[in-house]
């Protein structure tokens, strides 16, 4: 079994994992959920998946979250974006300011210690999907 | 050098927090040993054979006097009262405790440093030129951009968690001292026609088993897209770099296995549309960065009344030794320093707490309070007066750091080697310490010219043995210790064309090492014209000439 994390009302929430009803690629159709292995290529029509899944088969496998930017800013998929697979809650901040909404963890991951983990830093050096336009966003303030 | 403002001092400080956070739940058994592993990576510190290592990052090589008294503290209260100096412009620590690191990185904030992303598969620190702002063979301050990377680089939410590690260096100057022919990413910045700085763009150099010299693959690139050209080539290694087989994750494999056209081209599309998604670094983001690196105010001097001519002469060690570690500034009457850790007895780079104290004091004293490390793993003071080199150069032989080696076969770059690293095969400091030993006639080594002499303990070339004109490498045969030796390889920072070494034959013993470099030396000194340097000569005559150095009767050797 598997925890889900995402926001409820505006609030970070961990809950029990529920079954989702994953289609490949290969089957893909508009409004379905779609689970992805980090090598895929992204395509245009999966902007109108109701939910995309991506897989990370390590913790140490970065390549989910250059998908997961390609997804937001070149695709334009604006619905729930969901890291699945090895998630791990020193890997969540880093796959947030990539564009992930909601994170699939396995069960004995300590939710307490996972909420903690969310933003351990108040601001960042550079613009990532959710903090976009400038590469450095405070020197183009100055 | 670039100053803190509150951003970075509260990053830094949150960065700190989190990592003591993550300490404290490994030790507490809620984070597992491989998990824990990844995170301590990502913050410098490696498990070592006898103990913890740390390794303190140097943004581009560049401290201040506060910075290194602040280092000297923490080598005195968490380590043995020295720190190594690394060959990408980092200092080390070799007996900190895994529970003390967070106190250790507390003591680096104040004084606005830290140890993020000096280890594990994420873009490492950015190396650049010692004499960078200094130099009278400079171009185009490479610092401004630098920074304008260290930046992006730190934390960057897409490229921490890349197949292999990831280092960028960057120069500016007619004569690459940054050695960017053997980086993941190389930069040169230079001038175009209107003055505005470009970057030729050099990807899939390196060292490690496999070394290649890098790829050009952009010329004159805009400073304002620098960094989403940047971001390009990290996204194309990220998505497509080999993660099922460490020794062939490098970006390096990747180039080769694509062909440089074809990667150039993955990287030219994804750049189009990058650039299409972002905005390019503002031209006032840039100006904001360089006033840091603002040429320091140094005083005209009148260069002829200095009595430099006079103390070469009634002090011929000195003159010797501004021959070889004093260095061209940009300004009459100035120069650079090179204060070089390579005496004889003493581990490469290592420097103890007390050399390190005097040398901030020396900073600020005869320079601007502002110290360089070298990837040769010296010290360099830049921005020194030439009336002062004789006062400097006094104190410093008290220090013992006045060797006049810079650039000399005994100024060796090594690795710690099997004394100290888990990954070595073979021990590389008592190597290099013969060496040094045998070749102790100073006017002998100083007649021999330029000789890089580079060591390894193992193939992951950490000390960088491929682009040594005499390059030694510990291998292991059987568990017995061997060494390979290689001869022609060149870095690229004397204005010549960066080159791989080529292997003489067969690996040798530890006692047979010596034997051997004696013996390469004496068919140079045979074969050499005029002043042909070892390098020109070993081009010349090509490797075979020197083969017969492995033949134990030197009779046969210079036959």
């Amino acid at each position: 079994m598997t925890q889900l994390l995402n926001q409820q009302d505006g609030r970070w929430h961990m809950s029990a994992g529920t079954d989702t009803a994953w289609i490949s690629p290969e089957e893909f159709q508009p409004d379905a959920a779609l689970l992805l292995d980090v090598d895929a290529e992204p395509q245009a029509e999966w902007a109108d998946a109701s939910l995309i899944g991506v897989n990370f088969p390590a913790l140490t496998d970065g390549r989910g979250l250059s998908l997961a930017a390609l997804l937001r800013q070149r695709i334009g998929f604006t619905g729930d974006l969901r890291a699945v697979g090895a998630v791990h809650e020193d890997i969540v901040h880093f796959m947030l300011r990539c564009g992930f909404t909601s994170f699939e963890l396995a069960d004995e991951r300590d939710p307490a210690i996972v909420l903690q983990q969310l933003t351990p830093y108040s601001q960042h050096y550079q613009a990532s999907v959710i903090d976009p336009l400038p590469a450095l966003v405070r020197l183009a303030n100055t | 050098m670039y100053q803190y403002d509150d951003f970075d001092r509260q990053f830094v400080t949150e960065r700190v927090a989190h990592y003591r956070e993550q300490t404290e739940r490994y030790l507490a058994g809620k984070l597992s040993e491989d998990e824990f592993l990844q995170l301590r990576l990502r913050n410098g510190l490696y498990v070592q054979r006898l103990a913890p290592m740390l390794r303190v990052a140097i943004p581009y090589g560049t401290l201040s006097s506060t910075q290194l008294r602040a280092l000297a503290d923490i080598s005195v209260t968490y380590d043995r009262g020295y720190g190594h100096l690394s060959t990408r412009q980092n200092m080390q620590f070799n007996w900190p405790e895994i529970a003390d690191v967070p106190d250790i990185l507390e003591q680096l904030a104040k004084v606005n440093m830290h140890a993020i992303q000096t280890s594990g598969s994420c873009i490492r620190n950015v190396t650049t030129d010692h004499f960078a702002g200094a130099a009278a063979d400079e171009i185009v301050d490479p610092r401004p951009y630098c920074e304008l990377i260290r930046q992006w680089s730190t934390l960057h939410p897409e490229f921490e968690w890349l197949p292999r590690k990831f280092k960028i260096a960057v120069s500016g100057a007619a004569v690459d001292r940054a050695a960017v022919d053997v980086h993941d990413i190389g930069l040169r910045v230079y001038e175009d026609d209107q003055q505005q700085h470009v970057f030729d763009v050099l990807v899939g150099g390196g060292l490690g088993r496999t070394p290649v010299i890098g790829s050009t693959i952009r010329t004159a690139l805009p400073a304002k897209h620098l960094l989403s050209y940047l971001q390009a080539i990290l996204r194309v290694y990220n998505r497509y770099g080999r993660r099922d087989n460490k020794y062939k994750a490098r970006i390096k494999i990747l180039v080769r296995a694509l062909g440089a056209e074809s990667f150039t081209q993955q990287v030219e599309s994804e750049w189009a549309m990058i650039l299409n998604e972002s905005e390019p670094l503002p031209a006032k983001a840039i100006q904001h960065m360089q006033q840091f690196f603002a040429p320091p105010e140094l005083p005209a001097v009148n260069d002829a009344t200095t009595e430099l001519p006079a103390q070469r002469l009634q002090q011929p060690a000195f003159s010797r030794w501004v021959e070889r570690n004093v260095f061209p500034h940009r300004k009459e009457g100035y120069s650079n320093i090179i204060l070089s850790t390579k005496a004889v007895g003493v581990p490469p780079g290592d420097v103890s707490a007390e050399q390190m104290l005097v040398v901030a004091t020396w900073a600020e004293q005869f320079g601007i309070g502002e110290i360089r490390i070298t990837h040769e793993q010296n010290f360099v003071l830049p921005h020194i007066r030439q009336s002062d080199l004789f006062a400097l150069w006094q104190q410093a032989q008290e220090a013992d750091l006045a060797t006049a080696n810079a650039g000399l076969i005994t100024d060796v770059i090594c690795c710690p080697g099997g004394d100290f690293c888990s990954l070595a095969n073979a021990k590389s400091i008592p190597i290099a310490e013969a060496i040094q030993r045998q070749l102790a006639d100073a006017d002998f080594v100083h007649d021999l010219g330029d000789v890089d002499l580079n060591i390894s303990g193992c193939m992951n070339a950490c000390g960088h043995h491929h682009v040594g004109h005499i390059g030694i490498l510990g291998v292991d045969k059987k568990g017995q210790e061997f060494y390979q030796i290689s001869l022609g390889g060149h870095a690229g920072h004397s204005n010549t064309q960066a080159s791989l070494g080529q292997i003489i034959g067969p690996s040798v013993s530890r006692q047979q090492v010596q034997g051997v470099i004696g013996r390469i030396i004496d068919i140079y000194l045979g074969l050499r014209q005029q002043d042909e340097s070892f390098l020109s000569c070993f081009r010349r005559v090509g490797i075979d000439p020197f083969k017969a150095s492995l033949k134990e009767d030197p009779h046969d050797a210079v036959a």
